[in-house]
């Protein structure tokens, strides 16, 4: 029995964990058409953008959303309990460039997947999302 | 078998849908408008039916929607509901601000006031018809008179009723067919439901000598593959010989649809076409497919309804209006088919206009780069309180002409083309997008096909 019961017990420690890794400007629930990205995050110094879908369990569905996603970021990645994440079927993800976080308990976060630079990015739709951020940011 | 030309009937659900219908009815086959829409606005359905009939002489029909006044089966809690909730709304109490009661629509109010008894009954009393309200021969031929005067004579009413437009009124023309009055076949009582339903197009039949008589088969989806109720309806259709049935299997959508379910269908159109011409109520490609087979057409809204559940959904938020993809003949977000474009390499207009689409929006949007594809799916906050971002109007509005004008294009492609290319391209068509994000959304295609083949 994992201690995280919904998806949202999952943001805070992996806000945490990408920010050490410089994606200090974060939003959550970043909307994104029809859907809403759990955690957007871009760093200056790499001119980079994270997006991540946290999931309990479904990773396929995760994998179905995190795809769209590459349209508007640099790196994806699906996080979810370590217990699941043993679950997932590496290899799709990774056909994918997609990466995966595992979220143990105690709240520490590890890549167990590290997420590729892909050819899918929209630059109008990354570079919207970067003026979001900031404009929140700011205010 | 008989191999029809595919047609498509064009259903207007509102006043608001009348800028579709006045600028492309005249590629389509004939409108559908439901009563209640007649009811609540007659002068203005009127108005834009002698119109349209002015400016393209399409056949119209009116949906006597009479199945509105009968039970349910609640398929969300497996009961049968006799509650008539579907016909209400919150409406606000005069001279109590801020209070709301629930109460009859407007429209099937005066809708249950023309048709009379029984249908008046039922509101009054709150519960359902069933068939024991039409258990007397005389209530069944004075509901069928009624429900054909309606049909054929409330235009013409509604002109002779305004001095300014009395005059005119015969130039208003006849719809090109009236439906017998019919009930939703519920499940649980199907055999009495089928019974009634049988009852009130035989006397509608009899009854209607100039214009021809069409018939709705209005069942739960089951009905579709239950062998021993499909040839009940069956032999009452042949034995009633009206001159044309619409099928609609609630809640069936061909592109969910299992390969039993779709050869049903095939199944009945073959069984049905000699005799009438026989329509899907609701239906999208695959429909307009088995013209091969006999289908004389199917009907749709302009942006939705290729399938429909009897009961409306109640409090959802406008749905978005999604990307209609031709070759796999389905809806898809404007995001999902930005994200196939790597893998299907499109990089240019022109290879988008060649893969995917070359309508005259399509031309006029991508043509000024592939990034402007993003405008089919354009979202805003619909107001400053709007918690969550919609589609914008505009970006409804494009998908809803590039739907219409590509639903055209297929008709006429199933019209020239033979019964193995249609499904030669579904099925080629589910092998390109399977290796794509729509991937898991394009079986459907696979499917259709091995029903087109099949040899039943």
């Amino acid at each position: 029995m994992t201690k995280f019961s919904k998806e949202s017990d999952l943001l805070a420690p992996v806000a945490r964990f990408v920010k050490r890794r410089g994606f200090c400007l974060q939003t959550a629930e970043l909307p994104f058409y029809e859907y809403r990205i759990d955690l957007y995050g871009f760093s200056r110094k790499n001119d980079a953008t994270v997006a991540i879908e946290l999931k309990l369990n479904n990773w396929k569905r995760a994998l179905e959303q995190t795809m769209l996603y590459q349209l508007c970021a640099d790196l994806v990645y699906i996080a979810m309990p370590e217990s699941s994440a043993r679950r997932v079927d590496k290899s799709e993800l990774e056909a994918n460039g997609i990466g995966l976080i595992a979220v143990r308990e105690s709240g520490s976060c590890t890549f167990v997947l590290v997420a590729k630079h892909h050819d899918e990015i929209h630059q109008p739709y990354r570079l919207s999302q970067i003026n979001y951020l900031k404009e929140t940011a700011c205010a | 078998m008989p191999e029809l030309r595919p047609t498509v009937i064009l259903r207007m659900g509102s006043h608001s849908e009348k800028e579709y219908i006045e600028k492309t009815l005249k590629h389509f086959d004939g409108l559908m408008v439901g009563a209640n829409l007649l009811q609540i606005s007659p002068g203005a359905t009127a108005s834009l039916l002698l119109k349209l009939h002015k400016a393209c002489k399409r056949p119209y029909f009116v949906d006597p929607m009479t199945y509105a006044f009968g039970s349910y089966f609640d398929p969300e809690t497996g009961r049968v509901r006799d509650d008539l909730d579907w016909i209400k709304s919150e409406q606000k109490v005069p001279g109590k601000k801020g209070v709301t009661e629930r109460k009859f629509k407007s429209s099937y109010r005066k809708l249950a006031n023309y048709f009379g008894e029984p249908f008046s009954t039922a509101l009054d009393r709150g519960k359902a018809l069933t068939q024991a309200d039409f258990s007397n021969d005389h209530v069944v031929d004075e509901a069928c008179r009624t429900i054909i005067k309606f049909q054929a004579e409330r235009l013409r009413e509604v002109f002779k009723e305004d001095p300014q437009t009395a005059s005119y009124a015969n130039d208003l023309p006849r719809p090109g067919a009236v439906f017998a009055p019919y009930f939703y076949i519920e499940p649980n009582r199907a055999k009495h439901w089928l019974s009634l339903n049988n009852r009130l197009a035989l006397r509608t039949t009899e009854q209607s000598k100039d214009i021809p008589v069409h018939v709705v088969v209005c069942g739960h989806m089951d009905l579709l593959t239950n062998a021993e109720h499909s040839a009940l309806v069956v032999d009452n259709l042949l034995a009633c010989k009206p001159a044309g049935v619409w099928l609609w299997f609630s809640r069936f959508d061909e592109r969910v649809a299992n390969k039993e379910q779709l050869l049903a269908l095939r199944w009945w159109v073959e069984k049905l076409t000699t005799e009438m011409s026989v329509f899907n109520m609701h239906g999208g490609f695959f429909s307009l497919a088995l013209s091969k087979f006999g289908m004389a057409g199917t009907m749709h809204g302009v942006g939705y309804g290729e399938q429909k559940d009897v009961v409306p959904v109640i409090g959802q938020s406008t749905p978005t209006v999604q990307y209609y993809l031709r070759s796999l003949h389905s809806r898809h977000s404007v995001l999902q088919i930005q994200r196939c474009f790597t893998q299907l390499g499109i990089k240019t207009p022109e290879d988008f206009f060649l893969k995917i689409c070359d309508c005259a929006i399509c031309s006029h949007i991508v043509g000024a780069g592939l990034n402007e594809f993003s405008q089919f799916g354009e979202i805003h906050y619909s107001t400053p309180k709007s918690k969550r971002a919609a589609q914008t109007p505009a970006a409804a509005k494009r998908c809803r002409y590039h739907f219409l004008l590509n639903r055209i294009l297929e008709r006429d492609y199933v019209e020239k083309s033979s019964l193995p290319e249609i499904a030669d391209q579904c099925s080629r068509s589910a092998d390109i997008w399977s290796k794509t994000v729509i991937g898991p959304a394009s079986a459907h295609a696979k499917l259709w096909a091995e029903v087109l083949n099949s040899n039943l």
